[in-house]
């Protein structure tokens, strides 16, 4: 077996192991996100790539549809998601 | 008696319509087509050779549809113009799962997130500048997009923030050289169909170490057979790709604005092979090999004054980006490059912007290059609308 394959293969191990454990610790970790509401979120997370949107220029059914794609994209939680979400969808 | 029927009539429908409209609710299959738009005017003088031309306009649209809260599909198509042909690029078609808060499943061909300025900054409306850094797109030593599966998603632990990627693609190809002899020992990275029997692998990991996400920092690998199974001389050549990257955006009071600070390191080995070229005027082929090592780096600061009292002000955007490639020195595709590139944007609306900048590239080599070394000075004027 070549050192490349067995280095994957190593790799991936160790990925899972790591993300196993993570999502263990993370079951009983507390959001990080659970003291800040949805504009603090919308204003620290989405300049890290792009300005950040007006609220205005979706109605809420498309907030929905671009938070999905936001959150797969753009490394934010589950809960982080929803919470800018509503408060986009509040705000416009 | 007429007045007050009328008034009861008109009570009684506009209640009935109100409470219809109260009723509605949206579909939970959602559409949405989106994407970016960016044209302009590019100026370079090379060696005392001038061009200019207007550049024609590239439309991205992204098309998005949500079955549900969990299922995702999205695709992204590229029309621009390839010297007076239209040509259509296929970016990505894939379809994703939201399993759980942690974790989503993705099929089909996505853009890889190797590095972070692909996958997250390379749209003309988020880059902040007119082209890419060195090292990526056409003839880069970076990924962009691979067909296959992954997995991913976001960790919340104790303050911090945790992100994964793990995927698995048909791999890049390596050239052999057979068609483009100047080439050999290149990878291409649009393996559509796969021409080995290994898949490549690949994952990046990212860490947020402060709660406001300010900061990230991450690294990648993409590893894989890249030589064709149907030829015994490259068969078992693989190929292994790194990289590093930070970024930092944070809103400081004390300057005014916002910072934004990026970076990103390729590093890329491809096995040893062996390779032929033809004199002029030789009938037999060379063989020669050379060790395959290549690597390209760019960082990136730009300052946006937002607390400003001027609106104006406000909108304007400055940065700078400096970049590196270093391609194997024996190859017929050696080179060694530095640019440095200064712009001011302003900005018209969260989405769209007008960008201005001024590019020193220096040259040695390139597949492209006769040799020696070349400097080229640039100036481009682009705008770009995300929609």
């Amino acid at each position: 077996m070549k050192i490349r394959n067995l280095l994957s293969i190593v790799m991936t191990v160790a990925v899972f192991l790591i993300i196993t454990s993570l999502y263990t610790a993370c079951k009983s970790a507390k959001e990080i996100t659970s003291g800040k509401g949805g504009a603090q979120i919308w204003g620290e997370n989405c300049m890290r790539c792009h300005s950040t949107p007006s609220p205005v220029s979706y109605n809420d059914v498309d907030w929905q549809t671009t938070g999905l794609h936001m959150r797969l994209r753009g490394n934010i939680t589950a809960q982080e998601t929803k919470k800018v979400i509503e408060f986009l969808q509040s705000a416009n | 008696m007429r007045l007050l029927l009328f008034t009861a009539a008109i009570l009684i429908f506009g209640n009935n319509y109100q409470a219809k409209s109260q009723e509605f609710k949206p579909s939970s299959t959602q559409f949405m087509v989106r994407g970016y738009g960016h044209s302009g005017f590019e100026y370079k003088e090379s060696d005392g050779e001038k061009e200019s031309t207007f550049v024609g306009s590239v439309f991205n649209p992204l098309f998005i549809f949500t079955h549900n809260d969990k299922l995702l599909f999205e695709a992204e198509l590229e029309f621009a113009f390839e010297g007076s042909d239209l040509e259509i690029g296929f970016e990505y078609a894939n379809v994703s799962y939201v399993v759980n808060d942690y974790t989503t499943i993705r099929m089909g061909k996505f853009l890889l997130p190797f590095g972070s300025f692909i996958e997250k900054y390379h749209p003309a409306w988020i880059n902040r500048l007119s082209n890419t850094p060195l090292g990526f797109g056409h003839d880069g030593i970076a990924p962009a997009s691979g067909i296959g599966a992954e997995l991913r998603g976001v960790f919340p632990i104790n303050g911090i923030k945790v992100g994964y990627s793990l995927y698995t693609t048909n791999g890049p190809t390596l050239k052999d050289g057979s068609i483009e002899p100047e080439e050999a020992g290149m990878l291409r990275f649009n393996n559509f169909e796969d021409n080995n029997n290994g898949k490549a692998i690949g994952g990046r990991f990212s860490v947020f170490p402060f709660t406001n996400s300010s900061f990230e920092l991450a690294g990648s690998f993409y590893s894989g057979t890249v030589g064709n199974k149907e030829s015994p001389l490259y068969e078992n050549v693989g190929a292994s790709l790194y990289a590093v990257d930070f970024n930092y955006v944070k809103l400081l009071s004390g300057i005014k604005g916002i910072v934004d600070v990026k970076g990103q390191y390729n590093y890329s080995k491809v096995d040893d092979a062996t390779y032929f070229e033809l004199e002029e005027g030789e009938t037999d082929p060379e063989a020669y090999t050379f060790e395959n090592k290549s690597n390209a780096f760019y960082t990136q600061l730009s300052y946006r004054p937002t607390m400003a009292g001027s609106e104006f002000i406000k909108n304007l955007e400055f940065v700078g980006r400096y970049s590196t490639l270093n391609t194997p020195e024996e190859s017929e595709w050696a080179e060694e490059s530095t640019q440095t590139t200064f712009g001011i944007n302003y900005w018209l609306s969260w989405r769209a912007l007008l960008k201005m900048s001024y590019q020193v590239t220096n040259t040695k080599g390139g597949h492209d290059a006769a040799g020696g070394e070349v400097t080229t000075n640039g100036f481009f004027l682009h705008w770009a609308l995300g929609f």
